[in-house]
């Protein structure tokens, strides 16, 4: 277990390659149901090459990624940015590194910056997690 | 105000599509939710009712930006939890209101209206459990 210091980074966890199972099946999970993420069509009419994915698909990835690491019970903040569009065959990979450890609500926590990225380095969701840590 | 029902199986169903089908999700029978779980509000209450409201409908007109659908991206979901999680067996109540309306221009120098706004959950005590504040954008794509 890493040790969480300002600075720390968590191991990375690869996503994907993003596929239209894993699109529907979060679309179908979430109940967003907007055609742009599975409907090419519909996606090319709003300007994009072809339908793409769910930016809260990523968020829920690196939601994941961050309770394999800090438990389920403890999370307190989750915020994620969507600053680039996913294809299907993109391979993403989560990262975080701990920003500080501070105390709020009279619990211990942890700020960690994270983000997801592409493999050519472009970073497509970005965000600030909060933890409580014993 | 909706009630939300926090159901086990829309939970399991929830961790499976995130890449997080792990025991404290799937096998609890008062699992707690994953982070982003309450994006799934839109099972229990149309989501965004604010986005049609006339503050945002008279912004988008004065920009000459299309609020519709297509137009509609999603820039920002920031999950904020007050207390013990909310889990599974749990009745939340939930309300939404307007936060902000600004017309910026994107990377591409387009307009676009951000519009900010919050959802949040109250547990049948009547204590604020989570928020969700939500930052979307319309904004004018070009057409191929």
């Amino acid at each position: 277990m890493t040790e969480l210091v300002a600075g720390a980074r968590l191991p990375e966890r690869t996503f994907g390659p993003v596929t239209a199972t894993d699109i529907v099946r979060y679309q179908g999970a979430s109940g967003d149901m907007n055609p742009i993420h599975h409907d090419d069509e519909f996606a090319r009419a709003a300007g994009f090459p072809g339908s793409i994915s769910a930016g809260m698909l990523g968020a829920g990835w690196l939601a994941a990624y961050c309770t394999e690491y800090l438990g389920e019970e403890t999370v307190r903040r989750f915020r994620t940015r969507f600053s680039e569009v996913v294809y299907r065959g993109d391979r993403l990979t989560a990262s975080a590194e701990v920003v500080r450890r501070f105390e709020q609500d009279r619990e211990p926590r942890v700020e960690l910056a994270i983000q997801l990225r592409k493999d050519d380095g472009c970073v497509v969701t970005s965000g600030t997690a909060e933890f409580v840590v014993r | 105000m909706t009630v939300m029902a926090i159901e086990r199986g829309k939970i399991r169903e929830f961790a499976t599509a995130t890449g997080a089908a792990r025991p404290a999700y799937m096998d609890d029978q008062q699992a707690p939710v994953p982070p982003t779980f309450l994006a799934t509000v839109v099972f229990w209450r149309p989501i965004g009712e604010t986005l049609r409201s006339p503050q945002v409908l008279r912004a988008c007109a004065e920009a000459g930006v299309t609020a519709d659908l297509a137009s509609l991206l999603s820039l920002e979901q920031e999950y904020v939890y007050h207390g013990p999680l909310p889990r599974a067996g749990e009745t939340l109540r939930t309300a939404e209101r307007l936060s902000d309306v600004a017309l910026k221009h994107n990377r591409a120098g387009r307009a676009m209206v951000v519009v900010r706004f919050t959802v949040s959950f109250h547990d049948e005590r009547g204590d604020l459990r989570a928020e969700c504040h939500y930052t979307s954008a319309y904004v004018n794509r070009e057409r191929p």
